[in-house]
């Protein structure tokens, strides 16, 4: 084995740690979801607010699983020590 | 039984074969990813603030702004930590500062790894902080006119929420730039 094809092993390592992040959003906009189609439920006539809310929110609990992506495909695609 | 002492040997006589660079940057290549696993925190957290916002703006409509300012402003702080992970994971791929250092390639590549490990404490002040901004846009729900007040609770406590985070971005500072391992 390579010195290269070492870190090209731990890279890959690392892209599949970094993407765990993602449990995280899963969970927080599945219980936005949720309060969503509650809320939807009791008031079925400001459905269209309350899904504005809920996606606005769902949208900032996004960011981290992105910031995750990005650096699993910065190692994968662009890795900066090979 | 397996003699975990013959394991040992073998893993070190298998890295035992690369050069010093290779380990540290195989170190750093680990350290990025797990300092990314932070993300959970301000993922749920902010979720749980979202969820907050949709039900108090399902219960009264004309409260809608306010409890989206409320809620937005909670979710920023509670993203935080996640970016600070994020910095982490950039310096280490590249700004990394482990390669110029002369020290044990073994203390170099444990102290990248360790610099990504400190940082998943992020996870709680992510949850944590989330947890207030939702409760803040269910009490702005409530009660708009109290608004600031509650804005003004909402970020006490978040700043006290951030301090097991911040410690953590001090230790993977210090691993990274004042090491008392090296020299």
């Amino acid at each position: 084995m390579t010195g290269i094809e070492f870190i090209k092993a731990c890279s890959a390592i690392g892209a599949g740690l970094a993407m765990i992040a993602g449990i995280g959003p899963g969970i927080g906009q599945g219980f936005a979801a949720g309060k969503g189609a509650e809320a939807v439920g009791r008031q079925p006539e400001a459905q269209s607010d309350i899904v504005r809310t809920m996606l606005l929110g769902a949208a900032v609990a996004e960011t981290t699983g992105i910031y995750g992506l990005i650096v699993a495909l910065i190692l994968l695609f662009a890795n900066p020590f090979i | 039984m397996i003699d975990m002492t013959n394991v040992v040997d073998l893993v070190l006589e298998f890295l035992m074969q690369f050069d010093a660079k290779t380990l540290i940057l195989a170190g750093s290549a680990i350290g990025a990813g797990l300092a990314m696993i932070c993300g959970i925190g301000p993922g749920i957290g902010q979720g749980f603030a979202a969820g907050k916002g949709a039900e108090a703006t399902g219960r009264n409509p004309k409260v809608m702004k306010d409890v989206i300012s409320t809620m937005l402003l909670g979710a920023a702080v509670a993203e935080t930590s996640g970016i600070l992970a994020l910095v982490v994971a950039l310096i280490l791929l590249f700004a990394n500062p482990f390669v110029a250092m002369s020290a044990s390639m073994w203390i170099l590549s444990a102290s990248a790894i360790a610099c990504g490990l400190a940082m998943i404490a992020g996870i709680g002040p992510g949850i944590g902080q989330g947890f207030a901004a939702g409760k803040a846009a269910e009490g702005v729900g409530l009660r708009p006119e109290l608004k600031g007040i509650v804005n003004r609770t909402m970020f006490l406590g978040q700043a006290v929420a951030q301090t097991t985070g911040i410690y953590a971005l001090i230790i993977a500072l210090i691993l990274m730039y004042a090491n008392p391992f090296v020299g």
